[in-house]
């Protein structure tokens, strides 16, 4: 990973289009501004996961499935204290 | 009474205190806005949340406290603002808020939890969302049901 020292007001540019700016810095975090053509598309990471997440807890099971996969869940969690 | 078709149990009455709106979907769901709780004496307490848009779509969740039983809940005041409640008010896990955490089940029925994105709903208006923390307290990849090394004797 690249890792650059950036200051308030400071900017990063990221091929030909893609500018970042670090607007303010505080306690809370960095405030950030990004200029980027309509098209590029901007998420949190945090967002990208959950729905990377989403749709795999989506795939889930094929109702056959299921009661194979209960059973070994169910097995496991009684040797797991977490699990109760 | 509700009648729903659904992935695992075929059609099933559900009551309508188990419908959940969502009025924001959920990330990569975004078109799916009303959820139906299934909690099944035999699969406790595992329970399943059931698109009634899509019978095919039906989530594996657990309450997150069965899977950390000292989780601490974190909302951004956009997450306070659309489950209509106030932040400042102390609120009871369980109680005033049903949090569930969404079970991916891999090869091998290895399960891990999303505890990074928690399903939040407030049971009194029976408004919920998936709330994704700010912050690295919790994994996404969370693993459930996994053996406990042998206990020794």
């Amino acid at each position: 990973m690249l890792v650059l020292r950036r200051r308030a007001g400071e900017s990063l540019l990221i091929g030909n289009d893609v500018e970042i700016e670090v607007l303010a810095i505080t306690a809370q975090g960095a405030k950030i501004g990004i200029r980027a053509p309509k098209e590029t598309v901007v998420l949190r990471k945090e967002l990208k996961i959950t729905q990377q997440q989403n749709e795999a807890a989506a795939q889930g099971l094929s109702p056959e499935n299921l009661k194979q996969a209960l059973e070994k869940l169910r097995n496991n969690s009684k040797n797991n204290p977490s699990l109760r | 009474m509700l009648s729903v078709e659904t992935k695992y149990f075929g059609t099933l009455c559900c009551r309508d205190e188990a419908v959940f709106d969502f009025p924001n979907g959920l990330p990569a769901f975004e078109r799916e806005k009303r959820f139906v709780l299934i909690e099944l004496p035999e699969d406790a307490p595992l329970v399943f949340l059931q698109s009634l848009t899509t019978s095919e779509l039906c989530f594996l969740a657990f309450p997150v406290l069965v899977v950390d039983n000292n989780y601490r809940l974190a909302l951004s005041l956009e997450d306070w603002s659309t489950l209509e409640l106030d932040p400042h008010h102390s609120l009871g896990l369980g109680r005033d808020l049903l949090v569930l955490t969404l079970v991916s089940v891999h090869q091998g029925f290895s399960a891990t939890a999303n505890l990074m994105a928690p399903i939040v709903v407030n049971l009194k208006t029976r408004c919920g969302l998936q709330a994704i923390r700010q912050d690295r307290m919790y994994s996404h990849e969370h693993p459930v049901g996994s053996p406990a090394p042998e206990a020794a004797c």
